[in-house]
């Protein structure tokens, strides 16, 4: 039998590999404020904004390490990215998992080097934008400032939400509906996706032990409130573990 | 056979057709594994197999375990076998085999995390009974310090006993050990039968076996029969399927002899002439069919048959069936792990065998490796071959618009190669197409092998003439 193609992507994470020279990839976290104040891509290029499109990074491959020089930040165009620092004791800590359309690097604005790790969960693609450049861009663009303060303030929410005291359950379902918002704003399901994250991950991030996360799971997974087969979930009762979630959400 | 179809429910039995059966009689795999072990290949290592064994970790939910033993000594050769065994009666390379295994369990315990409960144990061989039960106490005892046995009560825990070699009081061992299922050798009680195969056993120690196995608690016991061994006629085989279905075995396996004294060497022993022609062949399995319904026994899938009240045949009623080397099991996926020469692991979307002779796998252990031959990580194209082939095997249809969905694939289209395929078996009436649907037809249980390999993208270019059994 000859070889044919096979769909191989189909259940891994979507790539937004829509974009080209001209175009914005759809999930392109500054094309809404960039096209907003006017600017089109081949513009941005034009100022020396756009550096480049990246990638792709294998499973394992770090993207930046903790103090190396920071210039650029990236915008996840394809794949899962995963930050991370080691405590002192060299002990792994997760700080998040960054998905098409979000953007890495923007806690290493404040000094001149990445504060943490960067590795790719799976086959990760980036666009790289110099940072300098971006930033006298917003100084004259208040649509894309804005843009880029609430993205910075997203990035300190995130980090702080599961913080607080809450139950493993609550913190489980808190993550799965972020997942499944972040996800749909881009234009995913919001119901079905792909964990790209190992589940020592999820734990580290939720400061649960990897059996704890299991176990959560595999009871909503008894109750009917999800679906889990290897690395795909589907959500069968968002309203429940939205109940779940919202201590932790507030909303 | 008409008549075993028309009394019981439509779903039960096979609807038996000689000129079908004749007609499609051709060599085909087992589909134990997709792709069939053939494919594996040789550049498959430890480093491979540590990595599948972490990323089956790294799973939200991680599977549960089973765990497969293989034993390969037998005391003296049964000339039908085609497994991989060793013959000798010194008993004390058990001793120093069970040494290797559990130097084997250590070695490869530690890369599934603790929290993965074993729900299934299989000991197969050869003869796992070659092993004294204090050894198999041991082994159990082995396997329990190096993972998380479950303790719930749908834990399958099960053994192949050669019953000519085992005592009612070593099953009262077993049963103390932990199994709560057994499978025993019959084949035929025909005393020419038995002569001719190398395989002398009596009926009365068979009976007492399965009766200690009722005794001392066994959840279940299987028979297993074989037809068309050599001097087997519809007479004997027919007062052996008398006797043992009067036994009442929750579990019934009838196997077809394959004769392929090219492949096996103990093969060579029978005679050629002594094998019974086509026809009586399918006339022993219509009997053996024919008989099982009769006594009430329902069709699980392949070669098995069970009692209604069996979780297999309810299980095969609500859809729960599932399918991995040990055979049709009641546990939904599990990730299996295999120990002792040539067994074979399904950890992921991976294969991988250990070496199937004794010095090679003796000496990996003994230098502190994995004694690991070849394996196999599957495309994506294979994962969902290997779903449809496993729908088919265990709930006897395939819905399509599920795999459409599922892999984004316009069904039609990606398998138009395997639909013309089947489009002669749909005219014979062994698979229906509704919309959406590919459904197995009561005609088309006895066929199950043909009919998946139809989807099977390995079997077109290569010598398959000698490398399976014939389907029938």
């Amino acid at each position: 039998m000859a070889e044919r193609e096979y769909p191989g992507a189909v259940r891994g994470t979507p790539i937004a590999d829509d974009g080209d020279e001209f175009t914005f990839c759809s999930t392109c976290a500054f094309s809404a404020a960039c096209l907003s104040e006017g600017y089109d891509k081949s513009q941005l290029r034009d100022l020396h904004v756009l550096v480049e499109h990246v990638g792709p990074f294998r499973e394992g491959d770090h993207i930046f390490r903790e103090g190396d020089p920071f210039n650029a930040i990236a915008a996840v165009r394809g794949g899962t990215v995963k930050t991370y620092v080691n405590d002192a004791s060299g002990r792994e800590q997760v700080l998040g998992f960054f998905l098409p359309g979000e953007v890495i690097g923007l806690n290493a604005i404040a000094s001149a080097r990445y504060p943490c790790n960067a590795v790719a969960l799976d086959t990760v693609m980036l666009c790289r934008f110099s940072f300098p450049m971006m930033a006298t861009l917003a100084s004259r663009m208040p649509g894309l400032q804005r843009h880029l303060f609430n993205l910075l303030s997203q990035d300190i929410g995130k980090a702080s939400l599961l913080a607080g005291n809450y139950t493993a359950d609550e913190r489980l379902a808190a993550f799965l509906v972020l997942l499944s918002r972040r996800f749909a704003e881009r234009g995913f399901s919001a119901t079905r996706m792909r964990l790209t994250m190992a589940r020592t991950d999820i734990a580290n991030y939720l400061r649960l032990a990897p059996e704890t996360v299991s176990r959560v799971l595999r009871r909503l997974q008894d109750e009917g409130v999800l679906r889990v087969d290897r690395r795909d979930l589907e959500i069968l009762q968002p309203a429940v573990l939205g109940e779940l979630a919202h201590h932790v959400l507030r909303d | 056979m008409q008549t075993t179809t028309s009394t019981v429910q439509p779903d039960r039995a096979w609807r038996f057709d000689p000129e079908l059966l004749r007609r499609y009689d051709r060599p085909g795999p087992r589909y134990t594994s997709y792709p069939t072990a053939p494919h594996f290949a040789e550049g498959f290592g430890e480093e491979d197999f540590r990595d599948v064994a972490r990323r089956s970790n790294d799973d939200p939910i991680p599977r549960q375990l089973s765990l497969y033993v293989h034993v390969p000594y037998c005391r003296s050769p049964c000339f039908y076998c085609g497994c991989n065994r060793v013959i000798t009666r010194d008993e004390s390379r058990g001793r120093t085999y069970l040494d290797r295994l559990l130097r084997e369990v250590a070695m490869v315990a530690p890369l599934f995390d603790r929290d993965r409960e074993v729900v299934q144990l299989h000991l197969g061989g050869g003869t796992p009974n070659f092993l004294a039960p204090r050894l198999l106490g041991e082994l159990v005892a082995g396997l329990g310090r190096q993972f998380s046995f479950s303790h719930a009560l749908d834990r399958d825990f099960s053994i192949e006993l050669d019953p000519r070699f085992v005592s009612p009081a070593d099953i009262e061992t077993l049963s103390a050990i932990g199994f709560n299922r057994t499978s025993l050798g019959v084949q035929d009680f025909d005393p020419k039968v038995q002569e001719a195969i190398n395989r002398v056993q009596g009926v009365d120690e068979t009976l007492a076996i399965i009766d200690a196995c009722r005794r001392f608690g066994m959840r279940s016991v299987n028979v297993d029969l074989i037809y068309g061994l050599p001097l087997q006629t519809l007479e004997g085989f027919g007062r052996t399927l008398d006797t043992v279905v009067a036994a009442r075995p929750d579990r019934l396996a009838i196997y077809g002899y394959a004769h392929m004294p090219r492949l096996f060497k103990a093969q060579r022993q029978i005679r050629d002439e002594d094998l019974p022609d086509p026809e009586t062949k399918l006339a022993l399995l219509e009997l053996a069919v024919q008989r099982l319904g009769d006594a009430g026994y329902e069709y699980i899938g392949m070669d098995h048959f069970a009692l209604p009240g069996d979780e297999l045949a309810r299980a095969r009623r609500e859809g729960g069936l599932h399918r991995n080397f040990m055979g049709y099991t009641t546990h939904a996926q599990t990730d299996l792990v295999g120990f002792g020469v040539s067994a074979i692991s399904h950890v992921g979307e991976s294969y991988t065998q250990n070496h199937r002779d004794l010095p090679s796998w003796e000496a990996a252990i003994d230098e502190g490796r994995l004694p690991l031959w070849r394996g196999l990580v599957l495309g994506t194209d294979d994962v969902i071959r290997a779903g449809l082939i496993q729908q088919l095997m265990c709930q006897g249809e395939i819905d399509t618009r599920q795999v459409e969905r599922t892999w984004g694939i316009d069904f039609g289209e990606y398998f138009a190669d395997a639909l013309a395929a089947l489009r002669p078996l749909q005219d014979d009436g062994l698979v229906q197409c509704p919309p959406g649907r590919i459904r197995v037809t009561p005609r088309g249980r006895a066929l199950l092998r043909i009919i998946a390999m139809c989807f099977d993208r390995y079997l077109d270019n290569q010598g398959e003439g000698t490398r399976y059994s014939r389907t029938i």
